[in-house]
């Protein structure tokens, strides 16, 4: 079977050759040798490739689908149900629909040069990537965007330059790209990109100064090797840590190498030429034209280093022009046998689990160096071998447990927009940064506090049982006696009120009036409300996949029945019992863990 | 201090910091000590005392915090990080000018006419080092043993190891916080608390974190409990009735408090549980001392150092009512990491440090218990001293500022490190490993048993329990024939 993708008219690079039928072999290979082992418990109709079969179940179908993007409604459900995992999978890697990150900035006014000075502003970003995360319709490529977000972490936080949410859509716009697309070009993208420029320091590096003692910056070189491509340690394809013949790590790069590496991304800036600097009215400064925060960092041949360069086993000879030296460090960085472990594994993390089991992490890597048809890094079938993988799809990981993952509090709070209508009446999606730990979600989309994410894909929670078996739970880095209430707290007048807007009527940061103008239908459900067993029932199976426990579904249930409701009750009688019942369902355990 | 047998002891830590010793099962005794490991007794302390770690994410640049300011040693540094004519600022180097106001005055001058000020806006710092509430630990930093610069260059990576990850930025701050890298679980702040435990009546409130997660303040027994600057946060649905409904609080009370047989399941709910069972303690004990009040209300605005200082102040206040003798105390503040824009950004940074630091130590006089807090900084490590353009790259060895009554003031501890970046043979290129990335002169661990054996670990001949802590000190000291690197750095009274 041969995917069979459209170009939607995106800018995309040319289609890679793919070959799923190899993909399904690999996980069915998989499967087969699990079960070879005698390992039982999982049923036989799982023998079957499971890239060519239905969902076999609602909850199976939603299971997937909360692993994939970020909900599961009704017609998601349905859809799946009626083709196969890698029909559903090929729809989606052809899927790039709804307007970018830029042009909603755009169409939403904020491209304009006023007094709201946009241009220095941070704000507009969050509202463009919460309008991305809760309404585009390619929820699958949004999805794994954001698991890129958190792997190539660039943060708003810090951004300080002229048109910076501009800067982070284009920045967003092209995880969005390149999320089916090859790895490689991620890779350039990323490490050219004005928003990632300015937040690691290749803006504005400059080449070594023999006279001054000046030396290149190395912030980039150091965190493109530790965070986005190899690691600090030399790896297997299943993660693991290689061994020297005196059982030590070794090391996957020294000092030498990051001041090596460094030369290479010297000579970068903003690209400023496609336009005159923009006059701000009333203000005698002028600030960057407007392309500048999308366009690849120009390179400047004067500052770029002529010394030679050796990194990672590579050497670029003294006096070699900036673009081949690019060109020669980042295919040395794709092609390092660590490059496909380290980044699939996070991907796993990311998606599926906390702590994959070495041979998935080997299966998924194995198809990072290869699709089937010869190609590196193609990202669809690495996304396709992940979610297929038996460690994924097999019911074994729902009596297992240690599998699964804490769910990251931005993706819930997405989940539950998609899951029950969200919708901005004014159409502003006034939704601004949510870091705040002890009132918020401690954690807002494209606002990491640092480069090292929200937390570390090796964090390994204290005064657990985690600890005493070294077992990373990553997304515990942000659970304390703060967070978890703040979460609730902030979900409990959500839920039930919608986001409380100022003035939602301009796009401009504006608090003159307030009003719920972001806010959830709850069709669906409110069509339930006198039946709080259905109810929680379809809550389970939006939300956890059907993974809510019986015994707490009754309890839900029965603390729902109280006060008593019936068709002559108000809407907003009606409206309390069913916010109540998605506020227990996002409180409890069972939803908390994405298994 | 005499070790009969430091390997075992050493082991002993760095398995514990792996996990390989943790206790098992889903509930973590909370009141357990290290004497039920085999370990000396924890003290019982009748008194009060608390350590405050103001951690520096990002990196702090050492070179423009403590900074050469006599002539012959700020021409060197001034011409290293291309300062301006006539000793004034320029690329990424202060005007000597500019710091006439934050120059040190130590109470012993430094030998050979070296003297330093601190960064301009660090007036609080300067006046109080100048006070002798301050002291300033040179070139600390991680280290495994101690290490020349050959044996750094050298192969023998048997016996002179160096510390995991340098120049890493998380893996140098867990490292700083625990002596282990990234994924470790048990830092030194934690294992005194555990040692405090039985002073303290509610064992909870031993080690409180006012900022995110750190490993800082996770024993073996002690756990960091989790603060915001407005004090413990009430989870509404479990207090209160939800949407009009008392049967949906209720089930919201019995569902993020139920046991689960999944593990991660379990260990969410059993935070979440943590949470609801101290909140109502810590909020009546606050309730005496609203930050409207006095001392509080001195704090600088605009500062999230200063909040998470002022919160702990309000904890230290409220200190009888919490029941606590002993506390360990973790805050921070990022955006260190000065790749660009050094001198536009660390001096309004470190400016927050100074106005935050001062006002906890004058908060502290208030209450009367200024000799019974000590604060000091930590970083991820310091940085280089060559200049990348207009900033500075990641490091090893840092200078550190050392806050309180009890502290020795007005004096600086260690070895000042040349001010150099030359790669040759010469004496002053001997303390940095390339680039003026210091060579750490003294280890993180004899700075933390410094401040260990002030809080009340027992450092009698004999005892292991400062062994247990700091899994490398028995590396330095007289016993380990490093008079060089003592054990007890002599900062504090």
């Amino acid at each position: 079977m041969q995917l069979n993708e459209e170009d939607m008219g995106v800018e995309e690079s040319a289609q890679a050759p793919r070959d799923l039928s190899a993909l399904a072999a690999i996980a069915s290979a998989a499967f087969l040798a699990a079960c070879g082992g005698g390992g039982g418990g999982t049923s036989t109709s799982a023998a079957t490739n499971a890239a060519a079969t239905p969902a076999a179940s609602d909850e199976e179908a939603a299971r997937f689908l909360l692993q994939a993007q970020f909900s599961a409604s009704d017609a998601e459900i349905a859809t799946l149900r009626s083709t196969s995992y890698a029909a559903w999978l090929n729809t989606q890697f052809a899927a790039h629909q709804g307007p970018t990150g830029w042009d909603w900035l755009e169409a939403r006014g904020y491209g304009v040069v006023d007094a709201n000075n946009y241009f220095f502003s941070t704000y507009p970003a969050d509202f463009m990537v919460w309008n991305q995360l809760m309404t585009a319709p390619d929820a699958m490529r949004k999805r794994v965007a954001l698991a890129l977000s958190e792997i190539f972490v660039a943060s708003l936080a810090s951004a300080d330059f002229d048109w910076r949410s501009h800067g982070y859509a284009a920045y967003w716009d092209g995880l969005v790209k390149n999320a089916f697309g090859n790895f490689r070009q991620l890779l350039e993208d990323v490490t050219l990109n004005p928003a990632m420029g300015y937040f690691l320091n290749t803006k504005g590096n400059q080449k070594e100064n023999t006279a001054s003692g000046r030396l290149p910056d190395e912030n980039y070189a150091r965190e493109v090797m530790q965070l986005f491509t190899i690691g600090l340690y030399q790896l297997n394809l299943d993660g693991s840590e290689k061994r020297d013949g005196s059982g030590n790590k070794i090391e996957s790069y020294t000092q030498s190498d990051v001041s090596n590496l460094a030369r290479v991304f010297t000579g970068y800036d903003f690209d400023t030429t496609t336009g005159p600097r923009l006059a701000v009215p009333g203000q005698t400064y002028t600030i960057n034209p407007k392309d500048s925060a999308r366009l690849p960092m120009a390179l400047n041949a004067s500052r770029h280093s002529t010394l030679a360069a050796t990194f990672l086993g590579t050497m670029v000879a003294a006096n070699t022009p900036g673009a081949v030296a690019l060109k020669t460090a980042l295919d040395a960085l794709f092609n390092h046998p660590n490059t496909a472990p380290f980044f699939c594994k996070q991907l796993i993390q990311r998606l599926v689990t906390s702590n994959p089991s070495p041979a998935y992490v080997a299966r998924v890597a194995s198809v990072f160096v290869n699709n089937g048809a010869g190609v590196r890094g193609d990202l669809p079938s690495v996304l396709a071998a992940l979610l297929l993988d038996d460690e994924a799809r097999s019911p074994a990981g729902l009596s297992n447990i240690n599998f699964g993952k804490l769910r990251e509090p931005m993706v819930r709070l997405v989940q539950w927009g998609r899951s029950f209508g969200i919708a901005s009446a004014a159409g502003t999606w006034k939704l601004f940064d949510t870091s705040r730990s002890d009132t918020q979600l401690g954690q807002s989309p494209l606002r990491s506090p640092s480069v090292f994410n929200f937390f570390r894909p090796g964090y390994v929670p204290p005064g657990t049982v985690l600890a005493s078996s070294q077992t990373p739970a990553p997304e515990f880095q942000l659970v304390n006696e703060s967070t978890v209430g703040g979460y609730l707290n902030f979900m409990q007048d959500v839920i039930r009120n919608g986001f409380n807007i100022g003035t939602p009527a301009v796009p401009e940061s504006s608090f003159t009036v307030f009003a719920r103008d972001v806010t959830c239908s709850y069709s669906a459900e409110l069509a339930l409300v006198l039946d709080p067993a259905a109810l929680v029932k379809r809550l389970s199976l939006r939300l956890c996949a059907g993974q809510l426990s019986v015994a707490n579904q009754s309890l839900i249930a029965t603390a729902l029945a109280t006060p008593s409701l019936s068709a002559a009750s108000t809407a907003a009688q009606k409206l309390d019992r069913v916010a109540a019942a998605v506020l227990l369902v996002m409180a409890s355990a069972d939803y908390l863990v994405q298994k | 201090m005499h070790l009969l047998q430091p390997h075992l002891h050493t082991r002993r830590a760095f398995l514990r910091r792996a996990g390989h010793l943790a206790f098992t099962g889903a509930a973590l005794p909370t009141a357990l000590n290290l004497a039920a490991m085999g370990e000396a007794a924890a003290f019982n302390a009748t008194d009060y005392k608390a350590l405050v770690c103001v951690f520096l994410y990002g990196g702090n640049d050492y070179a423009n915090t403590v900074v050469p300011y006599d002539n012959a040693n700020y021409d060197l540094y001034s011409t290293i990080r291309q300062g301006g004519v006539g000793r004034t600022a320029g690329g990424i180097a202060l005007g000597q000018a500019a710091m006439t106001p934050t120059l040190l005055t130590p109470s012993t001058a430094l030998a050979g006419g070296l003297q330093y000020a601190l960064n301009p806006t660090m007036t609080g710092l300067a006046g109080l080092f100048n006070a002798g509430k301050a002291a300033v630990q040179l070139n600390v930093g991680p280290l495994v043993v101690p290490l020349t610069k050959a044996q750094y260059s050298g192969a023998d990576r048997t016996t002179y190891p160096l510390p995991p990850k340098l120049f890493s930025h998380n893996d140098q701050q867990s490292i700083w916080q625990s002596s282990s890298p990234e994924g470790s679980t048990i830092g030194w702040g934690g294992n005194l608390g555990d040692l405090a435990l039985a002073s303290n009546a509610n064992s909870l409130f031993t080690c409180i974190s006012v900022t995110g997660n750190a490993v800082f303040l996770s024993g073996d027994s002690a756990l960091s409990y989790q603060m915001s600057t407005n004090g413990a946060v009430k989870i509404n649905s479990v207090a209160s009735n939800v949407y009009n409904s008392a049967t949906v609080k209720s089930a919201m009370g019995q569902l993020v408090q139920q046991a689960r047989s999944h593990v991660l399941e379990n260990e969410y709910n059993r935070v979440t549980t943590r949470a609801i069972g101290a909140e109502g303690s810590v909020s009546g004990a606050l309730a005496a001392y609203p930050v409207a009040n006095a001392p509080f209300n001195a704090f600088p605005a605009s500062n999230s150092l200063a909040d998470q200082l002022k919160m702990v102040a309000r904890l230290i206040a409220a200190r009888s009512n919490l029941g606590a003798a002993r506390q360990v105390f973790f805050v921070s503040i990022g955006g260190f990491d000065l790749h660009d824009n050094l001198i536009a950004q660390q001096g309004p940074l470190l400016g927050k440090v100074s106005d935050a630091m001062t006002a906890f130590y004058n908060a502290t006089v208030a209450l009367g218990v200024d000799s019974k807090v000590t604060a000091f900084t930590a970083s991820d490590f310091g940085r280089t001293l060559a200049s990348n353009g207009d900033g500075s790259d990641h490091g090893w060895g840092s200078h550190h500022l050392v806050v309180g009554g009890a502290v020795k003031g007005a004096a600086f501890y260690g070895t000042p490190p040349p001010v150099s970046v030359g790669n040759t043979s010469a004496p002053q290129d001997q303390w940095h490993v390339g680039q003026g990335r210091l060579l750490p002169g003294t280890s993180v661990d004899q700075y933390a048993a410094t401040l260990g054996q002030w809080f009340g670990v027992n450092t009698a001949a004999g005892s292991n329990e400062m062994a247990g802590i700091l899994p490398n000190l028995w590396h330095f000291g007289v016993a380990a024939g490093r008079p060089d690197y003592p054990i007890d750095l002599g900062f504090m009274a």
